[in-house]
């Protein structure tokens, strides 16, 4: 029962965040929503007993990318700034990029969720899921070369935006 | 549920009853360090000074900027003060007691990734000063806000990583769990350097002197708080004596072992040690003068960070030889 309660909090909050986030029209608002909508996920994480991962969206999404989200927001003042996109051509590939994330989802969910006749089994968790301890091992066994081209594109966009930035003022 | 909730009303209460007598020793010791006498007029030895402050604060007008951002402007010290309560949720403050037959361990919450949660919450904490100073719509807020977003941002790594070093040695991220483990050696004496990088950052994050860059009078007016009046003013003051609590009490927990100590109840340790370390970050403002913005950067990164990951692979070293 309090389960169902705080999964229709966090679920309503994530979104009506989100939906501020697309129609706010100052840009430091939208980042305001966004940050209530991965506040929102992070709750969810906790309801899926997924703890660490919940702690994480906090301390890295929240706390530390959208402070500097707005932090460049606040200094660049976007509102005079010309848009990338004509506005049709910004309209045509929301909704293709839309349409491919909806696609994506529906196989999730009909490949996993089995048919009304067949429902999918249910699995049990194992034991220490979510913990700190299962996720930093199955990272650096199942999951390690992924791991680490992760942390190598990291490094390569840090190296360009240093490079880059340099470049420019030099 | 019952039990959480009255734990949940004994901190928020513990707090808001604390912070105005840590406000009048701060400036009642710091009277005496600089050869004044402080407040004494106000009840017995001045102790009634602040109260009599925050009733003034809560009768004042409350302006808002017309040029101002006004949900955002509400939003900012909330926010302030929310994150700094909620970081307090996780630290264990005593030894299980038993109440009406029942164990009731003395923190609001256990949770695994509390030291996460407390980092979490207090880079949370970043968006009510620079809210704060960008919804005032004005030159100096906005300054202050910005250096203390880069401020924090830029200690936040060196604290997280000093604490990664004692967590290396304990195993475990749950505040209750690692005073667990100090029962023989507090943590103060393997980790002395981890320490000392964590305080400096706590400092730092806190927003004291001599890093209080963010509202350095003699540049910035006030600051991220200069439009902000009454109560809204208040909950920023409120906040940054809540976030020195949290600083203090994870650095009690860490490397001071917690509620541990002989003699007296484990309740009483923990506030004996609280009021030591809240007293150190009194002296420490009334003793060094404020950092130029160059130096506090330079230090962040130059010094801090790179000792904190030197100490943290000290420690990964020294935990693997001994396995």
């Amino acid at each position: 029962m309090g389960e169902a309660i705080l999964f229709t909090l966090f679920s309503v909050s994530a979104v009506v965040f989100s939906l501020g986030m697309v129609f706010r029209r100052n840009a430091v608002h939208c980042a305001l929503h966004l940050v209530g909508v991965l506040l929102s996920l992070s709750g969810m994480f906790v309801l899926l007993h997924a703890q660490f991962i919940a702690a994480i969206q906090i301390l890295v999404y929240a706390g530390a990318i959208m402070v500097l989200f707005l932090f460049v927001v606040m200094l660049l003042n976007v509102r005079g700034e010309t848009p990338l996109l004509t506005p049709g051509a910004a309209k045509g590939f929301g909704f293709l990029f839309a349409f491919i994330v909806f696609v994506e989802l529906l196989w999730v969910v009909v490949s996993q969720g089995g048919s009304e006749a067949e429902p999918a089994p249910v699995r049990v968790l194992p034991p220490g899921f979510g913990s700190p301890a299962e996720i930093g091992r199955i990272l650096y066994t199942t999951w390690l070369f992924p791991f680490e081209v992760t942390s190598i594109l990291l490094m390569i966009a840090v190296v360009g935006a240093v490079v880059l930035a340099k470049r420019k003022f030099a | 549920m019952i039990e959480s909730a009255v734990k949940v009303l004994i901190v928020l209460g513990f707090v808001l009853i604390a912070v105005p007598f840590i406000v009048w020793m701060e400036r009642k010791v710091i009277g005496h360090m600089q050869d004044r006498i402080g407040p004494q007029r106000v009840g017995p030895f001045g102790l009634l000074q602040t109260i009599a402050d925050g009733i003034k604060l809560f009768f004042k007008e409350d302006l808002i900027p017309s040029q101002a951002d006004r949900v955002v402007f509400f939003l900012a010290p909330a926010l302030s003060v929310i994150t700094a309560f909620v970081a307090l949720s996780v630290v264990p403050f005593g030894d299980k007691v038993t109440v009406f037959g029942r164990e009731v361990p003395l923190h609001v919450a256990d949770v695994n990734v509390a030291i996460l949660w407390v980092l979490g919450t207090t880079s949370m904490g970043v968006y009510g000063i620079v809210l704060g100073g960008w919804a005032s719509n004005s030159k100096y807020p906005l300054l202050g806000g910005l250096r203390s977003s880069a401020q924090m941002i830029s200690y936040e790594l060196a604290q997280g990583i000093s604490l990664v070093s004692v967590i290396l040695m304990t195993g475990t991220l749950s505040l209750a769990g690692i005073v667990r483990q100090q029962e023989h050696l507090w943590f103060i004496v393997p980790q002395f350097f981890a320490f000392v990088i964590f305080l400096l950052c706590g400092i730092a994050e806190t927003n004291r002197a001599p890093f209080d860059l963010p509202e350095a009078e003699t540049e910035l007016v006030a600051g991220f708080h200069t439009e902000f009046s009454s109560m809204k003013f208040a909950l920023y003051f409120l906040a940054e004596y809540a976030n020195m609590m949290v600083v203090s009490a994870v650095a009690i927990s860490v490397f001071f072992g917690g509620w541990r100590g002989p003699f007296l109840p484990p309740v009483a340790w923990f506030l004996i040690k609280l009021s030591l370390f809240l007293f150190f970050f009194v002296w420490l403002r009334a003793t060094f003068p404020r950092l130029r913005y160059d130096q506090l950067m330079a230090f962040g990164w130059k010094v801090l960070l790179p000792a904190s990951l030197l100490n943290l692979a000290v420690t990964a070293v020294v935990v693997a030889l001994s396995g």
